[in-house]
Protein backbone atom coordinates (compact mmCIF):
# COMPACT_ATOMS: atom_id res chain seq x y z
CA UNK A 1 0.00 0.00 0.00
CA UNK A 2 1.26 3.04 -0.85
CA UNK A 3 -0.04 7.05 0.63
CA UNK A 4 0.77 10.38 -0.20
CA UNK A 5 1.08 12.89 2.63
CA UNK A 6 -1.53 15.50 1.06
CA UNK A 7 -4.14 13.27 2.37
CA UNK A 8 -2.62 13.12 5.75
CA UNK A 9 -4.33 15.62 8.52
CA UNK A 10 -2.31 18.96 8.95
CA UNK A 11 -2.87 18.29 12.93
CA UNK A 12 -0.91 16.11 13.42
CA UNK A 13 2.02 18.56 13.15
CA UNK A 14 1.41 18.78 16.81
CA UNK A 15 1.41 15.52 17.84
CA UNK A 16 3.88 13.41 15.71
CA UNK A 17 7.19 14.99 17.00
CA UNK A 18 5.48 17.29 19.93
CA UNK A 19 8.61 18.71 21.28
CA UNK A 20 10.13 19.16 18.12
CA UNK A 21 6.90 21.14 17.30
CA UNK A 22 6.44 23.03 20.20
CA UNK A 23 10.31 24.35 19.71
CA UNK A 24 9.83 25.52 16.61
CA UNK A 25 7.15 27.52 17.96
CA UNK A 26 9.05 28.67 21.13
CA UNK A 27 12.40 29.86 18.42
CA UNK A 28 9.34 31.63 16.74
CA UNK A 29 7.77 33.45 19.49
CA UNK A 30 11.33 34.52 20.80
CA UNK A 31 12.16 35.78 17.60
CA UNK A 32 9.32 39.06 18.19
CA UNK A 33 11.69 40.37 20.75
CA UNK A 34 14.89 39.99 18.72
CA UNK A 35 13.01 41.78 15.62
CA UNK A 36 12.46 44.62 18.26
CA UNK A 37 16.32 44.95 19.45
CA UNK A 38 16.82 44.62 15.86
CA UNK A 39 15.44 47.77 15.05
CA UNK A 40 16.43 49.64 18.54
CA UNK A 41 19.39 48.64 18.30
CA UNK A 42 22.53 50.65 15.80
CA UNK A 43 25.66 48.45 17.28
CA UNK A 44 27.50 46.51 14.26
CA UNK A 45 29.36 43.35 14.48
CA UNK A 46 31.74 42.32 11.54
CA UNK A 47 30.53 45.47 9.79
CA UNK A 48 26.72 44.43 10.55
CA UNK A 49 23.33 44.94 12.76
CA UNK A 50 24.02 43.26 15.48
CA UNK A 51 20.63 41.35 15.74
CA UNK A 52 20.90 40.30 12.07
CA UNK A 53 22.13 36.66 12.54
CA UNK A 54 21.00 35.84 15.76
CA UNK A 55 17.38 36.75 13.42
CA UNK A 56 18.87 34.48 10.46
CA UNK A 57 19.42 31.69 13.39
CA UNK A 58 15.76 32.00 14.53
CA UNK A 59 14.39 31.67 11.02
CA UNK A 60 16.55 28.75 10.16
CA UNK A 61 15.56 27.08 13.27
CA UNK A 62 12.31 27.32 13.24
CA UNK A 63 11.99 26.09 9.67
CA UNK A 64 14.44 23.18 10.34
CA UNK A 65 12.19 22.25 13.36
CA UNK A 66 9.09 22.58 11.91
CA UNK A 67 10.01 20.36 8.59
CA UNK A 68 11.43 17.52 11.17
CA UNK A 69 8.22 17.71 12.83
CA UNK A 70 6.24 17.46 9.92
CA UNK A 71 7.91 14.90 8.66
CA UNK A 72 7.71 13.10 12.02
CA UNK A 73 4.58 10.82 10.16
CA UNK A 74 6.86 9.28 7.94
CA UNK A 75 8.56 7.45 10.50
CA UNK A 76 7.42 4.16 10.97
CA UNK A 77 5.51 3.71 14.07
CA UNK A 78 7.56 2.25 16.60
CA UNK A 79 9.98 4.31 15.69
CA UNK A 80 8.46 7.51 16.64
CA UNK A 81 7.28 5.98 19.43
CA UNK A 82 10.38 4.46 20.52
CA UNK A 83 12.35 5.80 23.90
CA UNK A 84 15.38 6.22 21.85
CA UNK A 85 13.93 9.23 19.56
CA UNK A 86 11.81 10.49 22.44
CA UNK A 87 14.65 11.18 24.54
CA UNK A 88 16.88 12.57 21.57
CA UNK A 89 14.10 14.88 20.65
CA UNK A 90 14.66 16.64 24.01
CA UNK A 91 18.48 16.68 23.97
CA UNK A 92 17.95 18.18 20.31
CA UNK A 93 15.39 21.18 21.60
CA UNK A 94 18.12 21.66 24.36
CA UNK A 95 20.42 21.92 21.79
CA UNK A 96 18.54 24.54 20.19
CA UNK A 97 17.92 26.48 22.96
CA UNK A 98 21.19 26.27 24.27
CA UNK A 99 22.69 27.38 20.48
CA UNK A 100 20.03 30.20 20.67
CA UNK A 101 21.13 31.23 24.17
CA UNK A 102 24.57 31.50 22.94
CA UNK A 103 23.79 33.28 20.24
CA UNK A 104 21.52 35.55 21.38
CA UNK A 105 23.60 36.22 24.17
CA UNK A 106 27.04 37.28 21.73
CA UNK A 107 24.79 39.62 20.45
CA UNK A 108 23.06 41.39 23.59
CA UNK A 109 27.27 41.70 24.91
CA UNK A 110 27.95 43.02 21.14
CA UNK A 111 30.47 40.39 20.40
CA UNK A 112 31.14 37.54 17.77
CA UNK A 113 29.51 34.25 18.41
CA UNK A 114 31.18 32.18 15.87
CA UNK A 115 34.91 32.58 15.39
CA UNK A 116 35.38 34.18 18.84
CA UNK A 117 38.58 33.16 20.34
CA UNK A 118 39.14 35.42 23.24
CA UNK A 119 38.77 34.54 26.98
CA UNK A 120 35.83 32.42 27.83
CA UNK A 121 34.39 32.33 24.43
CA UNK A 122 36.97 30.40 23.31
CA UNK A 123 36.30 28.06 25.47
CA UNK A 124 32.61 27.75 24.63
CA UNK A 125 33.14 27.89 20.60
CA UNK A 126 33.98 24.09 20.29
CA UNK A 127 31.31 23.03 22.54
CA UNK A 128 28.79 24.98 20.38
CA UNK A 129 30.35 22.90 17.56
CA UNK A 130 29.06 19.64 18.97
CA UNK A 131 25.41 21.07 20.31
CA UNK A 132 24.84 22.35 16.44
CA UNK A 133 25.93 18.95 15.84
CA UNK A 134 23.86 17.14 17.96
CA UNK A 135 20.78 19.05 16.54
CA UNK A 136 21.96 18.37 12.63
CA UNK A 137 21.90 14.69 13.84
CA UNK A 138 18.11 14.89 13.87
CA UNK A 139 17.82 14.82 10.45
CA UNK A 140 20.18 11.82 10.63
CA UNK A 141 18.27 9.77 13.10
CA UNK A 142 15.13 10.38 11.34
CA UNK A 143 16.14 9.94 7.68
CA UNK A 144 17.67 6.36 8.74
CA UNK A 145 14.15 5.81 10.88
CA UNK A 146 11.85 6.75 7.38
CA UNK A 147 13.88 3.93 5.77
CA UNK A 148 12.39 1.50 7.22
CA UNK A 149 8.34 2.79 6.61
CA UNK A 150 7.67 0.37 4.12
CA UNK A 151 3.84 2.12 3.99
CA UNK A 152 5.02 4.85 2.20
CA UNK A 153 5.63 5.56 -1.62
CA UNK A 154 8.97 4.37 -2.36
CA UNK A 155 10.11 7.52 -4.45
CA UNK A 156 8.80 9.71 -1.78
CA UNK A 157 10.81 7.41 1.19
CA UNK A 158 13.61 7.19 -0.74
CA UNK A 159 14.06 11.25 -1.07
CA UNK A 160 12.73 12.17 2.52
CA UNK A 161 15.98 9.37 3.87
CA UNK A 162 18.58 10.73 0.97
CA UNK A 163 17.02 14.34 1.86
CA UNK A 164 17.49 13.76 5.53
CA UNK A 165 20.55 11.99 5.47
CA UNK A 166 22.49 14.20 3.60
CA UNK A 167 21.39 17.19 5.20
CA UNK A 168 23.23 15.82 8.10
CA UNK A 169 26.17 14.80 6.09
CA UNK A 170 27.18 17.85 4.17
CA UNK A 171 25.62 20.35 6.59
CA UNK A 172 28.15 18.84 8.95
CA UNK A 173 30.98 18.77 6.14
CA UNK A 174 30.32 22.62 5.27
CA UNK A 175 30.06 23.26 8.64
CA UNK A 176 33.23 22.00 9.36
CA UNK A 177 35.65 23.82 6.44
CA UNK A 178 33.81 26.94 8.16
CA UNK A 179 34.80 26.00 11.27
CA UNK A 180 38.35 25.30 10.56
CA UNK A 181 38.78 28.97 8.97
CA UNK A 182 38.73 32.23 11.27
CA UNK A 183 35.66 33.95 9.21
CA UNK A 184 32.88 32.91 6.59
CA UNK A 185 34.62 35.05 4.13
CA UNK A 186 37.71 33.88 2.09
CA UNK A 187 39.02 36.77 0.75
CA UNK A 188 38.90 40.46 1.93
CA UNK A 189 36.23 42.17 0.83
CA UNK A 190 36.56 46.01 -0.20
CA UNK A 191 33.53 46.95 -1.64
CA UNK A 192 31.11 45.01 0.77
CA UNK A 193 28.72 44.30 -2.42
CA UNK A 194 26.31 41.15 -0.89
CA UNK A 195 23.33 38.97 -2.44
CA UNK A 196 20.02 40.89 -1.12
CA UNK A 197 18.36 38.99 1.74
CA UNK A 198 20.82 36.28 2.01
CA UNK A 199 24.36 38.45 2.71
CA UNK A 200 26.56 36.61 0.87
CA UNK A 201 29.38 38.43 -0.37
CA UNK A 202 29.67 38.91 -4.39
CA UNK A 203 33.38 39.94 -3.93
CA UNK A 204 34.83 36.88 -2.14
CA UNK A 205 34.47 33.18 -1.10
CA UNK A 206 31.44 32.78 0.93
CA UNK A 207 31.30 29.50 2.74
CA UNK A 208 27.47 30.27 3.87
CA UNK A 209 26.73 29.59 0.47
CA UNK A 210 27.45 25.86 0.82
CA UNK A 211 26.06 25.39 4.01
CA UNK A 212 22.90 27.02 3.40
CA UNK A 213 22.11 24.66 0.30
CA UNK A 214 23.69 21.63 2.33
CA UNK A 215 20.92 22.26 5.05
CA UNK A 216 18.02 22.43 2.58
CA UNK A 217 18.38 19.26 1.07
CA UNK A 218 15.26 18.16 3.38
CA UNK A 219 13.36 20.05 1.02
CA UNK A 220 14.71 19.59 -2.28
CA UNK A 221 14.86 16.21 -2.64
CA UNK A 222 11.60 15.45 -0.84
CA UNK A 223 9.81 18.15 -3.11
CA UNK A 224 10.93 16.19 -5.88
CA UNK A 225 10.17 12.69 -4.22
CA UNK A 226 6.35 14.07 -3.50
CA UNK A 227 5.83 15.43 -6.88
CA UNK A 228 6.77 12.05 -8.52
CA UNK A 229 4.33 10.04 -6.07
CA UNK A 230 1.73 12.56 -6.92
CA UNK A 231 2.20 12.24 -10.77
CA UNK A 232 2.14 8.21 -10.03
CA UNK A 233 6.07 8.04 -10.78
CA UNK A 234 6.22 7.30 -7.04
CA UNK A 235 6.88 3.17 -7.49
CA UNK A 236 8.41 3.61 -11.18
CA UNK A 237 12.33 2.31 -11.36
CA UNK A 238 12.12 5.94 -13.58
CA UNK A 239 11.19 7.41 -10.07
CA UNK A 240 13.87 5.98 -7.68
CA UNK A 241 16.46 6.75 -10.63
CA UNK A 242 15.39 10.48 -10.88
CA UNK A 243 15.60 10.47 -6.66
CA UNK A 244 19.34 9.09 -6.84
CA UNK A 245 20.43 11.20 -9.75
CA UNK A 246 18.84 14.79 -8.31
CA UNK A 247 20.99 13.55 -5.11
CA UNK A 248 23.78 13.11 -7.13
CA UNK A 249 23.36 16.38 -8.44
CA UNK A 250 23.29 17.91 -4.94
CA UNK A 251 26.17 16.53 -3.24
CA UNK A 252 27.87 17.78 -6.92
CA UNK A 253 26.44 21.59 -6.00
CA UNK A 254 27.49 21.46 -2.68
CA UNK A 255 30.59 20.65 -3.33
CA UNK A 256 31.31 23.36 -6.29
CA UNK A 257 29.83 26.00 -4.27
CA UNK A 258 32.36 24.92 -1.32
CA UNK A 259 35.47 24.37 -3.85
CA UNK A 260 34.29 28.19 -5.35
CA UNK A 261 34.20 29.19 -1.85
CA UNK A 262 37.63 27.96 -1.14
CA UNK A 263 38.92 29.41 -3.76
CA UNK A 264 38.15 32.79 -3.17
CA UNK A 265 35.82 33.21 -5.70
CA UNK A 266 31.82 34.64 -5.37
CA UNK A 267 28.57 32.77 -6.25
CA UNK A 268 27.23 35.29 -8.66
CA UNK B 1 13.32 56.72 10.53
CA UNK B 2 15.48 56.28 13.58
CA UNK B 3 13.81 55.23 16.79
CA UNK B 4 14.01 57.77 19.64
CA UNK B 5 13.26 56.51 23.16
CA UNK B 6 11.08 59.17 22.96
CA UNK B 7 8.97 58.42 20.14
CA UNK B 8 8.50 54.78 21.88
CA UNK B 9 7.35 56.24 24.87
CA UNK B 10 4.29 58.26 23.30
CA UNK B 11 3.91 55.07 21.92
CA UNK B 12 3.56 53.14 24.83
CA UNK B 13 0.93 55.40 26.44
CA UNK B 14 -2.22 54.77 24.08
CA UNK B 15 -1.02 50.61 24.19
CA UNK B 16 -1.65 50.57 27.81
CA UNK B 17 -4.62 53.30 28.22
CA UNK B 18 -6.03 50.76 25.51
CA UNK B 19 -6.04 48.00 28.00
CA UNK B 20 -7.36 50.16 30.95
CA UNK B 21 -10.50 51.48 28.73
CA UNK B 22 -11.31 47.28 28.28
CA UNK B 23 -11.00 46.90 32.44
CA UNK B 24 -13.40 49.89 33.15
CA UNK B 25 -15.95 48.60 30.60
CA UNK B 26 -15.70 45.24 31.28
CA UNK B 27 -18.69 44.59 32.81
CA UNK B 28 -20.11 44.81 29.12
CA UNK B 29 -17.93 41.99 27.90
CA UNK B 30 -16.03 40.55 30.23
CA UNK B 31 -13.89 37.80 28.20
CA UNK B 32 -13.21 40.31 25.91
CA UNK B 33 -11.79 42.69 28.70
CA UNK B 34 -9.39 39.69 30.08
CA UNK B 35 -7.78 39.12 27.06
CA UNK B 36 -7.13 42.34 25.91
CA UNK B 37 -5.97 43.62 29.36
CA UNK B 38 -4.43 40.64 30.83
CA UNK B 39 -3.07 39.04 28.10
CA UNK B 40 -2.93 41.05 24.50
CA UNK B 41 -1.45 44.55 25.84
CA UNK B 42 1.01 42.97 28.27
CA UNK B 43 3.01 40.69 26.38
CA UNK B 44 2.87 43.56 23.29
CA UNK B 45 4.60 45.61 26.35
CA UNK B 46 7.00 42.93 27.18
CA UNK B 47 8.17 42.03 23.83
CA UNK B 48 9.06 45.73 23.35
CA UNK B 49 10.72 45.41 27.12
CA UNK B 50 12.66 42.38 26.05
CA UNK B 51 14.04 43.92 23.09
CA UNK B 52 14.81 46.95 25.02
CA UNK B 53 17.05 44.85 27.34
CA UNK B 54 18.34 42.73 23.99
CA UNK B 55 19.62 45.53 22.97
CA UNK B 56 20.53 48.15 25.65
CA UNK B 57 21.40 45.89 28.44
CA UNK B 58 24.86 45.16 28.07
CA UNK B 59 26.43 48.50 27.28
CA UNK B 60 24.50 49.95 30.23
CA UNK B 61 25.82 51.76 33.67
CA UNK B 62 24.96 50.87 37.12
CA UNK B 63 22.69 48.11 38.51
CA UNK B 64 20.40 46.95 41.08
CA UNK B 65 23.26 46.91 43.86
CA UNK B 66 22.56 50.13 45.25
CA UNK B 67 20.37 53.06 44.56
CA UNK B 68 23.11 54.97 43.33
CA UNK B 69 23.77 52.42 40.47
CA UNK B 70 19.97 52.21 39.88
CA UNK B 71 19.65 55.99 39.33
CA UNK B 72 22.60 54.97 37.09
CA UNK B 73 20.66 52.81 35.10
CA UNK B 74 17.89 54.88 34.57
CA UNK B 75 19.53 57.93 33.43
CA UNK B 76 20.15 56.08 30.08
CA UNK B 77 16.81 56.66 28.60
CA UNK B 78 16.43 53.43 26.75
CA UNK B 79 16.32 51.62 30.26
CA UNK B 80 14.36 54.57 31.50
CA UNK B 81 11.73 53.61 29.07
CA UNK B 82 12.32 50.02 29.39
CA UNK B 83 11.11 50.68 33.11
CA UNK B 84 8.35 52.61 32.06
CA UNK B 85 7.33 49.69 30.07
CA UNK B 86 7.88 47.62 32.96
CA UNK B 87 5.21 49.83 34.30
CA UNK B 88 2.50 49.77 32.66
CA UNK B 89 3.11 46.03 31.66
CA UNK B 90 2.77 44.87 35.27
CA UNK B 91 0.21 47.70 36.22
CA UNK B 92 -2.29 46.55 33.82
CA UNK B 93 -1.74 43.18 34.84
CA UNK B 94 -2.20 43.84 38.53
CA UNK B 95 -5.49 45.80 37.10
CA UNK B 96 -6.54 42.66 35.04
CA UNK B 97 -6.23 40.13 38.13
CA UNK B 98 -8.91 42.86 40.19
CA UNK B 99 -11.50 43.00 37.92
CA UNK B 100 -11.41 38.82 37.95
CA UNK B 101 -11.14 38.70 41.33
CA UNK B 102 -13.53 41.26 41.73
CA UNK B 103 -15.89 39.18 39.37
CA UNK B 104 -15.67 36.21 41.12
CA UNK B 105 -16.24 37.95 44.80
CA UNK B 106 -19.05 39.54 43.67
CA UNK B 107 -17.51 43.15 44.56
CA UNK B 108 -19.68 45.35 42.48
CA UNK B 109 -17.69 47.29 39.73
CA UNK B 110 -18.52 51.00 40.85
CA UNK B 111 -16.36 50.12 43.83
CA UNK B 112 -13.36 48.43 41.56
CA UNK B 113 -13.04 51.78 39.51
CA UNK B 114 -11.48 53.46 42.51
CA UNK B 115 -9.26 50.89 43.02
CA UNK B 116 -8.44 50.82 38.94
CA UNK B 117 -7.95 54.26 39.01
CA UNK B 118 -4.87 54.25 42.03
CA UNK B 119 -3.42 51.43 40.47
CA UNK B 120 -3.29 53.16 36.92
CA UNK B 121 -1.74 55.86 38.59
CA UNK B 122 0.13 54.69 42.02
CA UNK B 123 0.40 50.75 41.05
CA UNK B 124 0.88 49.56 44.77
CA UNK B 125 -1.72 51.75 46.24
CA UNK B 126 -3.99 50.43 44.02
CA UNK B 127 -3.41 47.23 45.36
CA UNK B 128 -3.01 47.92 48.61
CA UNK B 129 -6.91 49.64 48.25
CA UNK B 130 -8.28 46.70 46.69
CA UNK B 131 -6.77 44.26 49.32
CA UNK B 132 -8.91 47.03 51.90
CA UNK B 133 -11.99 46.71 49.85
CA UNK B 134 -11.47 42.76 50.15
CA UNK B 135 -10.97 42.55 53.75
CA UNK B 136 -13.41 44.97 54.66
CA UNK B 137 -16.05 43.02 52.48
CA UNK B 138 -15.14 39.86 53.53
CA UNK B 139 -16.06 40.52 57.19
CA UNK B 140 -20.02 40.24 57.80
CA UNK B 141 -19.98 37.03 55.60
CA UNK B 142 -16.84 35.60 58.34
CA UNK B 143 -18.88 36.76 60.96
CA UNK B 144 -22.12 34.91 59.84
Amino acid sequence: MTTIPSSLPVSRFWTDAPVLAMAALAVAATALPVLVAHGLDARRVMDEPVWLKPLKFHIALVIYLATLAFYARFMPEAARMGRGWQVFSVIVAASVVLELVWIDGAAMLGVRSHFNHSGLWAVVYPVMGVVAITLTAASLWMGLAIRGNDMLDPALRLSLVLGLVLTFVLTVGAAGFLAGGTGHLVGTPVTGAKVPLMGWSREVGDLRIAHFIAAHALHALPLLGWALAVLGLGGTAFGLVAVWGAAVLYVAVVVATLAQALAGMPLI
Amino acid sequence: MQMTPEMLFQLSGPVALLGWLALVLSPLRPALAQVVAGVVVPLVLSVGYAGLILAHWAGAEGGFGSLADVAALFANPWLLLAGWLHYLAFDLLVGAWIVRRARAEGVHHALVLPCLALTFLFGPIGFFAFSVLRLTLSRPKVAQ
